[in-house]
């Protein structure tokens, strides 16, 4: 490894306007996730005209410190008021507000933050480790091993939709349909476009995934506008005291690589990855009996894992462009927006910017302790913030959003459907991971369908084009009987001790 | 609470239906396999119908009456909020262009902050509108030199 290019990227890094979008994006990541309702992917979208006019460098920095700094911030609101910023904080109520009830709240957020740098530092080493060699395996594929790849990392999201099955793959051949709209590439020939002049380059994903998260999300919480739930100011001591660090190391060391692993999985990201480590952790204390009653441990290996989950999730989209969660989704999206192809070309002609991503998410993360630590009061404050106010300023933002991308209303009639759509799916349980990441990959995997079968004469042979094609065809295959394993596995346990059920 | 339940998967199979219709009508290509670009959207088509299907049969086995979230959607209150809102959304999309941003802008950020937020805190809603306006308008146009109508 060329230890020189590490050392350039730190420097990159640390250039004043690199750290300055670096705190910008911490500051503005962590207030997005306390916010109750706006989690990582809402906050991405919604700030994605703030990179126009960005060099891409200082863009990625910035997303990327949105990112994290919405976990960190993600899990104050969850320990605060109970009330989880998004999927992946859930993990913090559990043991998090109990120890606000105990008069905690303070040294949880303190310990919670120390647990998520450590989860975050162990992940970027992993991400160093894997990333390249990942990248350079890449670099083997053709339209074949492209197919199946995303049909692998479609079929995984849905399938980790546990339960929902025929739901995910609904929405994820929505979001397929969604992609054909437009000029076909190979044939030139018009698709689904209405006659309307603005759909001929087709729809701009990232005008979905603004309707879908930040509008769906804005009309879900109209339901409750009116309840919003306000922190104690009063948090105690904001200092962990060394018995809870004691007891906390451990937990932490433990669930950083399960979040690491998790997270590296397409659709699975920071809430499967936070909520194992949890079950995991408890499965294996001493003192069960204290979990959920403000155990220090409940909350650190959540946090651990879910921080290094988000650097997990980032690898599979810088080195394959397939986003691991709904928060990568968007990111992938404003980086091809922005001229950055992911892929593993990216670690071949610009690895200047692939170490600065990784030297600024290591500053990311300690200057995001700082801030969750000392600004610990203000945090506090931001929750304070009246919805009513809030969400109609979020509109404003998407609105504003959307017509940037295309400088067209026509965007705007998209906003709002994908916003209803948002709306609908997630209040009837219907999973939107796989609907975006279709989105993505459709037009990409389309055309390398097309490529395949002429190459290989015939969709099938694609299955049995090379080694890799067929490696990725067993783990479809292993990631769709995965849900069926489950279930297996708990009525065998059901049965084995029917006591315990 | 029935009938929102059924909106997606029957929505989804009479949209499958539009596109299969659409599919057929597709210009054949004039270069290669005349058919190839109707190969793949086939494929989705058929898979949103089978599983739309599914999903509808799935129904049954569902509990409606526990999800809480559903419930409170077919509230006609709720209902009425997200319909209002969706209306100043669908105002402001049609005034944007003509009007321009700053202007439409306050009118929509104006009108939401009014009906959310009540006529009693006026102050802050008017200040809370015009400051948005102007500063996220200058940002825009002045610093990220990115053109607003």
């Amino acid at each position: 490894m060329d230890f020189s290019i590490i050392i350039d990227g730190l420097f990159t890094a640390l250039q004043p306007i690199n750290l300055m979008w670096l705190v910008i994006g911490a500051i503005l990541g962590t207030i997005v996730g306390i916010l109750p309702g706006l989690g990582p992917a809402t906050g991405i979208a919604v700030l994605i005209p703030l990179t126009f006019g960005m060099e891409p460098i200082s863009a990625l920095i910035l997303m990327a410190a949105i990112y994290y700094g919405a976990l960190f911030g993600g899990s104050r609101s969850s320990i605060l008021i109970n009330t989880p910023g998004d999927g992946s904080s859930i993990a913090a109520t559990f043991d998090g507000y109990p120890m606000t009830k105990k008069g905690q709240a303070g040294q949880a957020m303190s310990i919670a933050a120390i647990a998520s740098l450590i989860g975050g530092v162990m992940a970027i080493f992993g991400f160093i480790f894997l990333a390249i060699p990942l990248a350079q395996f890449a670099l083997n594929f053709g339209p074949a091993e492209y197919v199946m790849l995303f049909i692998f990392a479609l079929s995984a999201v849905v399938a980790l939709s546990m339960g929902n099955i025929a739901k995910g793959f609904l929405t994820m051949f929505i979001g397929l349909g969604i992609s054909t709209i437009g000029v076909d590439l190979q044939s030139g020939v018009h698709r689904f476009t209405l006659d309307v002049p603005h759909l001929t380059d087709g729809i701009d994903f990232i005008v979905i995934i603004i309707g879908i998260y930040a509008l769906g999300e804005v009309l879900y919480n109209m339901f409750n506008i009116n309840k919003a739930k306000k922190p104690d100011q009063n948090i105690g001591s904001k200092w962990f005291t060394k018995e809870q660090w004691k007891k906390s190391l451990a937990p932490i060391l433990r669930s950083g690589p399960i979040g690491f692993f998790l997270g590296i999985l397409p659709g699975s990201g920071g809430t499967i990855s936070s909520l194992l480590a949890y079950s995991t952790q408890k499965q294996i204390a001493k003192n069960k009996e204290e979990y959920g009653k403000g155990a220090v441990e409940g909350l650190v290996a959540p946090e651990s894992a879910n921080s290094s989950a988000a650097v997990g999730s980032m690898i599979p989209m810088l080195t394959m462009a397939i986003p691991g969660s709904g928060a990568t989704a968007v990111m992938l999206g404003a980086l091809i927006m922005i001229g950055i192809q992911p892929g593993p070309l990216l670690f071949e002609n610009s690895p200047d910017l692939v170490w600065t991503l990784i030297n600024s998410m290591f500053i990311g993360n300690i200057i995001l302790v700082i801030i969750n630590i000392a600004m610990v009061g203000m945090l506090v404050k931001v929750l304070h913030t009246p919805p009513k106010v809030l969400y109609p300023l979020v509109l404003v933002l998407s609105f504003l959003g959307a017509y940037t991308l295309g400088y067209s209303t026509v965007d705007f009639y998209i906003l709002i459907l994908a916003g209803v759509l948002g709306l609908l799916l997630r209040v009837l349980n219907y999973p939107v991971v796989p609907l975006i990441l279709a989105l993505i990959v459709g037009n990409d995997m389309e055309q390398n369908f097309m490529r395949a079968t002429v190459i290989y004469d015939g969709p099938v042979s694609i299955l049995f084009a090379s080694p890799i094609t067929i490696g990725l065809a067993l783990l479809t295959i292993l990631s769709l009987s995965y849900p069926l394993i489950i279930k297996l596995l708990g009525r065998r346990k059901k049965k084995d001790h029917p006591m315990t059920m | 609470m029935y009938i929102i339940r059924l909106s997606l998967p029957v929505l989804f199979i009479v949209a499958s239906l539009i596109y299969a219709i659409m599919i057929f009508q597709l210009q054949p290509a004039m270069l290669g396999e005349p058919n190839a670009p109707r190969y793949f959207p086939l494929i989705i088509c058929t898979g949103i119908l089978i599983f739309s299907i599914v999903d509808l049969i799935n129904m049954r086995k569902e509990n409606i009456r526990q999800n809480e979230d559903l419930e409170m959607l077919s509230r006609k209150s709720t209902l009425k909020v997200v319909g209002i809102v969706l209306g100043f959304c669908l105002i402001y999309t049609l005034i944007f262009e003509h009007l321009g941003f700053l202007i439409s802008t306050i009118l929509f950020l104006g009108a939401l902050l009014f009906y959310l937020n009540g006529v009693k805190h006026w102050i802050l809603n008017l200040s809370v509108t015009i400051i948005t306006a102007f500063t996220t308008w200058y940002t825009f146009s002045f610093l990220l030199e990115i053109s607003l109508p």
